[in-house]
């Protein structure tokens, strides 16, 4: 056998089985990996809205879900966006609850995040940032309060808190939310989110 | 194979050879994750798991690889193992695959586990190859676990998650940030290289 043909025929046998193990890797773990995957969701949208046990998702584009959650009795109990945006490091994906109006945000969690370790991380913890993100406005634009306050009652219902040293990283989280909102309102406006859902309130 | 050889194939990846402390290989993955132990014990564990296996394959086949496309062969092989050990952690270790984000798949040029391939198991029987990659991914999973701990504890004040340092202490955040690894490492590698000469010496 010429070199050229013993090559090709190394190549292609060694490509071969490892495209045949690879294939029945992925099928032996991707319905686990998807399982992961969608109780991070589930997790989080636990988070964000209360008693939300059945989602349904309402839309959905690159970079941004819109899930309608249910109550075990089948009431209304608020709406779970999901939206991912970039960040000071990396992208920043975050779910955030909205009341059964639309115009409450009801939490917010970081969902997957690359900030820096120490600082722009904070944007992860509960004192630090996340409890401020209860009751805020929806309706219109969110804007940031800095320097930071101590406790949210000294926040108004437009503000968000600052993070000290990591202004940046909270300032991104509060792009993606004001820019999801906008879309929200938006879809609300074009009659893609049924309009029965927030006038029966 | 003598017990003899066989010990010292497999020691000299932890000191005399080590792929991090004295060939200065596998630097990314060393510098990137890091910051904490889990995340360094995993990346250990997944280099082990990608270099023994790397090395099975290519000392049983070396025979029948062409010189002229055998690098080619070695990082096909190597990154079958990769991305098997990526599902697998995706499976069944989320959260930790979520932490070592890209690094899992960047696995493939970590220039230990080809340089391994090119320099002893494309020379060398299946059982000394295995002895070889057994030495050096301890070798490597050693050195990550040390930098990890002492950037972990200096760092966040804690040790594998749980806290070790008292209330009294403020972490030193820079440790858990790039330019603390460059530090880290660079301390140690002094550390390594003043050893080395007080035994030579001795």
């Amino acid at each position: 056998m010429s070199l050229s043909s013993r090559m090709i025929l190394v190549l292609t046998t060694v490509g071969l089985i490892s495209g045949g193990f690879l294939a029945g890797v992925a099928k032996l773990t991707k319905e686990r990996i998807a399982l992961n995957i969608q109780a991070e969701i589930e997790e989080a949208i636990k988070i964000v809205v209360d008693d939300a046990e059945v989602s349904t998702v309402l839309y959905e584009e690159e970079d941004l879900v819109i899930y309608r959650e249910m109550e075990d009795d089948g009431q209304l109990a608020g709406y779970a966006i999901q939206a991912t945006g970039v960040g000071f490091q990396d992208k920043i994906t975050l779910m955030f609850g909205l009341d059964e109006t639309l115009t409450k945000i009801t939490g917010l969690t970081i969902i997957d995040q690359k900030e820096t370790p120490g600082l722009g991380a904070k944007i992860t913890g509960w004192d630090a940032f996340l409890q401020f993100w209860e009751d805020r406005d929806a309706t219109g634009l969110l804007i940031l309060r800095k320097p930071p306050v101590r406790t949210p009652s000294e926040l108004l219902a437009t503000e968000i808190n600052s993070i000290t040293a990591a202004t940046i990283s909270s300032r991104k989280v509060l792009e993606i939310v004001n820019l999801s909102l906008e879309k929200v309102r938006g879809l609300i406006a074009e009659g893609k989110i049924p309009s029965e859902e927030h006038d029966d309130h | 194979m003598t017990t003899k050889t066989i010990r010292a194939e497999y020691l000299k990846g932890l000191w005399d050879e080590n792929p991090v402390l004295r060939q200065l290989l596998g630097l990314c993955p060393t510098l990137a994750v890091t910051g904490t132990v889990i995340t360094g014990l995993a990346m250990g564990l997944a280099t082990t798991f990608v270099l023994i296996l790397s090395s099975l394959v290519v000392s049983s086949i070396k025979k029948l690889i062409p010189a002229q496309v055998r690098i080619a062969t070695y990082i096909v092989v190597i990154a079958s193992f990769v991305t098997i050990a990526d599902q697998f952690l995706k499976a069944f270790f989320y959260p930790i695959s979520e932490a070592l984000g890209p690094y899992v798949p960047l696995i493939v040029v970590n220039c230990i586990i080809l340089g391994r391939q090119e320099a002893f198991s494309s020379r060398n029987s299946i059982g000394r190859s295995l002895i070889d990659a057994l030495g050096m991914s301890t070798g490597f999973l050693l050195a990550l676990l040390v930098l990890s701990s002492i950037r972990e504890i200096l760092g966040a004040g804690t040790f594998l998650g749980y806290q070790v340092m008292g209330p009294w202490f403020k972490p030193w955040i820079i440790m858990i940030l790039p330019a603390g690894a460059f530090i880290t490492l660079g301390i140690l590698l002094g550390i390594a290289l003043k050893i080395e000469s007080k035994t030579k010496r001795s």
